[in-house]
């Protein structure tokens, strides 16, 4: 187990290498110059506009910029935004707003795709799994700016369940509408998902023998179905949780919210090259330890499966 | 042959129903009928879904509008008056008229060759760019796996919004489709490259390979021949399902202002028009909106149909 825990953590890092040096490239490569930008309608001083550039070391060739990037990175030190903010505190600003949402929509999605992805796969043909089957396709299908913009009308105007936008420093009841707008795509894959693999396990050979052997109805589902079922589900969880924080870009701005995915998309129309790849680092990193846990997580509900 | 249903000794705690008997369909089986190919046989499975033909319906009709929106409009989706601005339905014009006074009903007619063309073209790319360097990678493997393997998971680690963001800034004065069909399928090969792979892996090993490398054909006459043709089901399988998606992303680009220029008529970019009369007239919003879920729902259902027909082992009935 240890050593397999080594290997893959020594695969994770060419990929979060390459995948910074990929996003730092692209940023280099965004069109305008940030220093004229930052002159405004003003003339520019040529002077003041070296000094900028000798300190971002923007006068430096791309490969330069990028390895002294990575040297900082390494002391958590990710330069400062244009603006004279330190990169990090920005980050640890928005970071937390974030998390809670994609923690708030990953608990949503996980019990509601499972809960009514199992219903739906233990009694298929009965109504109510058509009800699931056909909503989820919906969902499925549905962009999700357009359920956000739905649940805003309905549940925020019309009805006045829900504060329709977060704003700054939202609580639960703010983040509730955007995390369930934010996971009801997932929630529908993980309905699918838990839907088909319970119903072709409820017909496999040992379901047939715990039967048999007089276990109960509850039981046989739970330890034998269920814990069978919840493979592929658990790998599509894991997966999801750090495409969610990568996600949430869309959900943050219907809603307002000034989280990661906002920072990122502002950062990027402003050109911050520092700000987007720190952001992307810290996602790519989220992204490749969440798939690690999620390998990790195979054995302890598959006993086949056993890392030397 | 013995009656099947009668208890048999030692099964008188459980007899498996009928149903659960799936060797009288094996006996059942027509021996004299000539054999049928995985793909006459997945055809035949299709033919039989409710959910293609009403999907293949969908599609049909979908395709048809895009090619010939004139038939169903004789309005100018790029004609504006602001005398009209938000005016209600009137004949001629049944969904009324949006924030810039142009007639909605024809904005969404003309809006269905956008959403199509961006869908179609990503997927031809896609699959022709992932299959080329999976195929490659799982035929070779050593190095040339290891390499290409990694550059997938680089990419496959990027948040797909995020860097079609990145790159689409860079190219904000380029106005083509084209610009977001190549940035969608820069970040959307490495699903079907990773499928793709897995295929070739797998019939790489079997038997038919041996046998046509001991006939004496070269390794790429058995790749083009034998193995790409064995590993295609799961690379259609996965084509058709992210069609849809891809109609999703190009909306989602053009609804953040980053996809495609205004000029071109695009559900998305109506949708983004139309945010922020929501609460005043929630129907602006609503009728691109449905018409890109009816869109993306029938390529969904299509994809659905075609795995059940095309993966046995995933069929649900």
């Amino acid at each position: 187990m240890g050593k397999y825990l080594l290997r893959r953590i020594l695969q994770m890092i060419p990929v979060v290498l390459g995948t910074t040096l990929l996003v730092y490239a692209l940023v280099f490569a965004l069109p305008g110059d940030p220093v004229k930008a930052m002159f405004g309608d003003k003339p520019i001083n040529e002077a003041v506009a070296a000094q900028i550039r000798a300190e971002y070391n923007l006068d430096k060739p791309f490969f330069v910029q990028y390895l002294i990037f990575l040297k900082n990175a390494f002391t958590l030190n990710f330069g400062q935004t244009f603006a004279g903010q330190p990169v990090i505190s920005e980050i640890g600003r928005a970071f937390p707003v974030t998390i809670k949402l994609a923690l708030m929509a990953f608990v949503f999605e996980a019990i509601f795709g499972c809960v009514f992805g199992v219903i739906s796969g233990l009694k298929k043909g009965k109504w109510y799994d058509s009800v699931i089957l056909i909503v989820s396709l919906l969902l499925i299908s549905v962009p999700t700016f357009v359920t956000g913009f739905l649940g805003q009308y309905f549940l925020g105007v019309k009805w006045r369940i829900l504060p329709v936008t977060a704003g700054a420093d939202p609580g639960f009841l703010d983040l509730l509408m955007p995390a369930m707008v934010l996971g009801s795509v997932s929630m529908a894959y993980i309905i699918r998902l838990a839907r088909s693999e319970v119903s072709s396990n409820v017909a496999l050979d040992y379901v047939r023998t715990a039967r048999a052997k007089g276990m109960t109805n509850g039981a046989v589902t739970f330890r034998h179905i269920l814990r069978n079922s919840m493979i592929p589900v658990v790998t599509y969880l894991g997966q999801d949780l750090g495409a969610l924080m990568g996600g949430a870009m869309i959900t943050e701005r219907i809603f307002n919210i000034h989280g990661i995915g906002n920072l990122t998309y502002q950062s990027i129309l402003k050109g911050e090259a520092n700000m987007v790849v720190s952001i992307v680092t810290l996602l790519t990193l989220v992204f490749v330890v969440c798939n690690l846990l999620v390998d990790m997580l195979y054995a302890a509900l598959d006993p086949r499966i056993r890392y030397a | 042959m013995t009656d099947i249903t009668k208890p048999l000794p030692g099964q008188e705690r459980y007899v498996a129903p009928l149903d659960e008997t799936p060797l009288r369909a094996v006996d059942n089986v027509d021996e004299t009928a000539p054999a049928t190919s995985m793909w006459a046989d997945a055809w035949r499975t299709l033919r039989k879904n409710p959910l293609f033909i009403i999907s293949g319906i969908l599609i049909l009709f979908i395709v048809f509008v895009a090619l010939f929106p004139g038939v169903f409009t004789k309005n100018d989706p790029n004609y504006c008056n602001l005398d009209n601005y938000l005016d209600g339905s009137r004949p001629g014009h049944p969904f009324g008229f949006d924030a810039q006074g142009c007639d909605i009903y024809s904005r969404v007619v003309y809006g269905t060759r956008t959403s199509l063309s961006v869908g179609i073209l990503t997927t031809v790319i896609v699959v022709a760019v992932g299959t080329l360097i999976g195929a490659i990678a799982g035929f070779f493997g050593g190095w040339v796996d290891a390499v290409l393997s990694r550059i997938v998971d680089i990419f496959m680690a990027i948040p797909m919004l995020l860097g079609a963001i990145v790159v689409l800034q860079m190219f904000r004065t380029v106005t083509s489709l084209w610009k977001v069909v190549l940035v969608l399928a820069l970040f959307g090969w490495v699903s079907t490259a990773r499928i793709a792979r897995g295929a070739v892996l797998s019939s790489k090993n079997l038997e038919f390979n041996t046998a046509s490398t001991a006939l004496g054909s070269t390794p790429m006459r058995n790749l083009f021949r034998h193995i790409l043709p064995n590993s295609l089901a799961p690379i259609i399988v996965i084509a058709t399902t992210s069609l849809g998606s891809y109609i999703v992303s190009e909306a989602t680009l053009s609804f953040l202002g980053i996809g495609l220029p205004s000029t071109t008529v695009s559900w998305g970019g109506d949708i983004s028009n139309a945010q922020s009369i929501l609460r005043t007239n929630p129907m602006v919003l609503f009728y691109p909106s449905v018409a890109l879920a009816i869109t993306v729902l029938a390529f969904i259902m299509m994809g659905d149909a075609v795995k059940d027909a095309l993966d046995p082992k995933s069929r649900t009935a």
